[in-house]
């Protein structure tokens, strides 16, 4: 049961002038898969790099379970925390079993559970195969069993179906919304349909600051998302007092 | 598996024939059995000679040669990159400064010694510099053009202290022909202290494995999976430093092993570090040993200093890979 929190967060960009991150503060728990959304340039990447301790704030700190991260030693750091990026481009030609090995070696005794992780992942007939020779949806499910073979209680996810299908991604968050029942799991979404399907809490990132923050049927409802992308949302309810698909209309608001 | 477990006992038998190519290679070739017989105490001058001088260099050859192996697969781990090399990247380059300071001027302490710790400052100072100019550098072509510049000026600061430096007392000639490459016959004194390097090169390195593993995810996911990149980096370099330094110190300049043969390494046991350390090792004596051999036996009886053969020889595979990697 491990709680992430970030207190007044700021990162400057390099002409000095202006924010990435403008004074964020937000607080996650274990058994609800938060959401992170925005326009591009919000300061998603940069707040979930900062919570994984991989970036570090000009001011503010990042808590886990009241501890500072920045005084967390890098080994604890990596066994509390699992980061999935967005992209990954390994330098060796590594076979999958290498790369769910080498995310097991950050946590004592995940080295035993690297055949269960590989198996879990359908990746049990593809262990011996070079990462050059994976196709996007199979890279992705290996650097999953990479990250959560350790059983990290924090996970953050910066748009982990990016690069896939719509099946893989439906998979992939399917997973993630599992993951999330007995921990704490943080993911960055462009996919606002998704988010408000899968997520059960969304903050609404904008220029670098939390603009709104709450159930994800309240954030799809709210008018500041709208006016945060710019464009008129057309909302399509199954119920009437529930929002369970989202739609977008062409042209502003 | 079979095949797997097979691979240690290949590689020893490899390097054992490179070993016999190098034994029996000169400007007087041995026969295998002038060999046996040799080393079973045959009074005979030409198996003496065999005995007291090319023993003694064949073996440091070898250890040479595993320290070039061991050298390039540590940098091209730190570097992330296959084409990342010592020499290449100036790392021999700066401890070939250290090494013709400590050869040209009278320092006042024992010149091995001198040889040794120059050469390992030189390198240590010349890596670092190039991380540090290389860490914007994301792609190859702007870490080879870092490591290019680097290795250009230390060359520069080189050629000038030799010519400054040298006097009646020094032979330039000694200098220029230790920084074309080559191995000279230590003494069996020499040769045991080389040993020793050799060992405490290797066991320094292999706790590198995991780091330099978890590098090859690239930095960020390194970091991600706990660790400390920056304290790795600057341990990883300090080990490279010295396993350079003491392969420039006995076999002056010699170019390309240190690419070569963490290729073959990597081809043969897969990336992985652990296993990719020695073997790379292992191949890099096999290689200086096969390229002394020529260097003593194709110009009788003239020898061609080393860094000529491993030069001719890994300047065209450096090309093919760079070729390669261009076109992504």
């Amino acid at each position: 049961m491990s709680v992430l929190a970030a207190d007044n967060l700021v990162v400057g960009r390099d002409d000095a002038r202006t924010c990435i991150l403008d004074g964020v503060s937000f607080r996650a728990e274990p058994g609800r898969l938060v959401g992170l959304i925005g326009p591009n340039g919000a300061g998603k990447s940069t707040l979930l790099r900062c919570l994984a301790g991989l970036a570090a704030p000009e001011a503010g700190t990042v808590t886990l379970d009241g501890r500072p991260l920045a005084a967390l030693p890098a080994a604890e750091r990596g066994r509390r925390i699992g980061y999935l990026p967005q992209s990954f481009h390994p330098a060796w030609d590594y076979t999958v079993r290498a790369v769910v090995e080498l995310g097991a070696s950050r946590a004592p005794g995940a080295a035993l559970r690297v055949p269960a992780a590989l198996e879990a992942n359908g990746l049990a007939d593809l262990a011996e195969r070079p990462w050059s020779r994976l196709s996007g949806g199979e890279r992705a499910r290996a650097l999953l069993a990479a990250v959560l073979v350790a059983e990290p209680p924090v996970l953050l996810a910066d748009e982990p179906g990016a690069s896939l299908d719509v099946g893989h991604r439906v998979d992939l968050l399917r997973r993630l919304t599992l993951y999330a029942r007995t921990r704490t799991v943080i993911v960055v979404l462009h996919d606002l349909e998704r988010a408000v399907r899968d997520c059960d809490r969304l903050v609404l990132l904008d220029r670098g600051r939390i603009v709104l923050d709450g159930t994800a049927n309240a954030v799809a409802l709210s008018p500041v998302l709208d006016a945060t992308f710019g464009i008129a949302f057309h909302r399509v309810s199954t119920r009437a007092s529930d929002v369970s698909t989202l739609s977008l209309r062409s042209g502003s608001s | 598996m079979r095949v797997v477990a097979g691979r240690p006992a290949l590689l020893a038998l490899a390097l054992l024939a490179c070993l016999v190519f190098a034994a029996c290679a000169g400007h007087r070739w041995a026969g295998p059995l002038d060999l046996v017989r040799a080393l079973a105490g045959d009074p005979d001058l030409g198996a003496r000679l065999l005995v007291a001088w090319r023993l003694p260099r064949i073996l440091a050859a070898g250890l040479v040669g595993a320290l070039l192996g061991l050298g390039g697969a540590i940098f091209q781990g730190v570097f992330r990159n296959p084409l990342a090399e010592p020499y290449l990247l100036g790392s021999a380059g700066g401890a070939a400064i250290g090494a013709t300071i400590a050869l040209l001027v009278p320092l006042g302490i024992p010149s091995s010694l001198a040889l040794g710790g120059l050469s390992f400052a030189g390198a240590w100072a010349a890596t670092l510099l190039v991380l540090g100019v290389a860490h914007g550098a994301r792609d190859t072509a702007g870490l080879l053009l870092a490591g290019v510049a680097v290795a250009a000026m230390l060359g520069a600061v080189r050629s000038f202290l030799m010519l400054a430096l040298s006097d009646e007392s020094v032979s330039l000639q000694v200098v220029l022909s230790w920084t074309l490459g080559g191995i000279q016959t230590p003494t069996w004194d020499g040769l045991g202290l080389l040993a020793i390097l050799v060992g405490m090169a290797l066991a320094a390195s292999l706790p590198l494995a995991r780091g330099l593993d978890l590098l090859g995810l690239g930095a960020d996911q390194a970091a991600a999976f706990g660790l400390e990149t920056g304290r790795f980096l600057r341990r990883a370099v300090l080990v490279g430093a010295f396993v350079v330094a003491v392969a420039v110190a006995y076999g002056g300049l010699v170019g390309f092993v240190g690419l070569i043969a963490p290729h073959i390494a990597r081809w043969w046991v897969g990336p992985r570090h652990r296993a990719l350390l020695p073997v790379s090792g292992a191949i890099g004596a096999g290689l200086v040993l096969v390229c002394d051999g020529l260097a003593r036996s194709v110009l009788p009886p003239a020898e061609i200093p080393l860094g000529l053969i491993t030069a001719a020889a890994g300047g065209p595979f450096f090309l093919v890979l760079l070729r390669r990697r261009m076109r992504g």
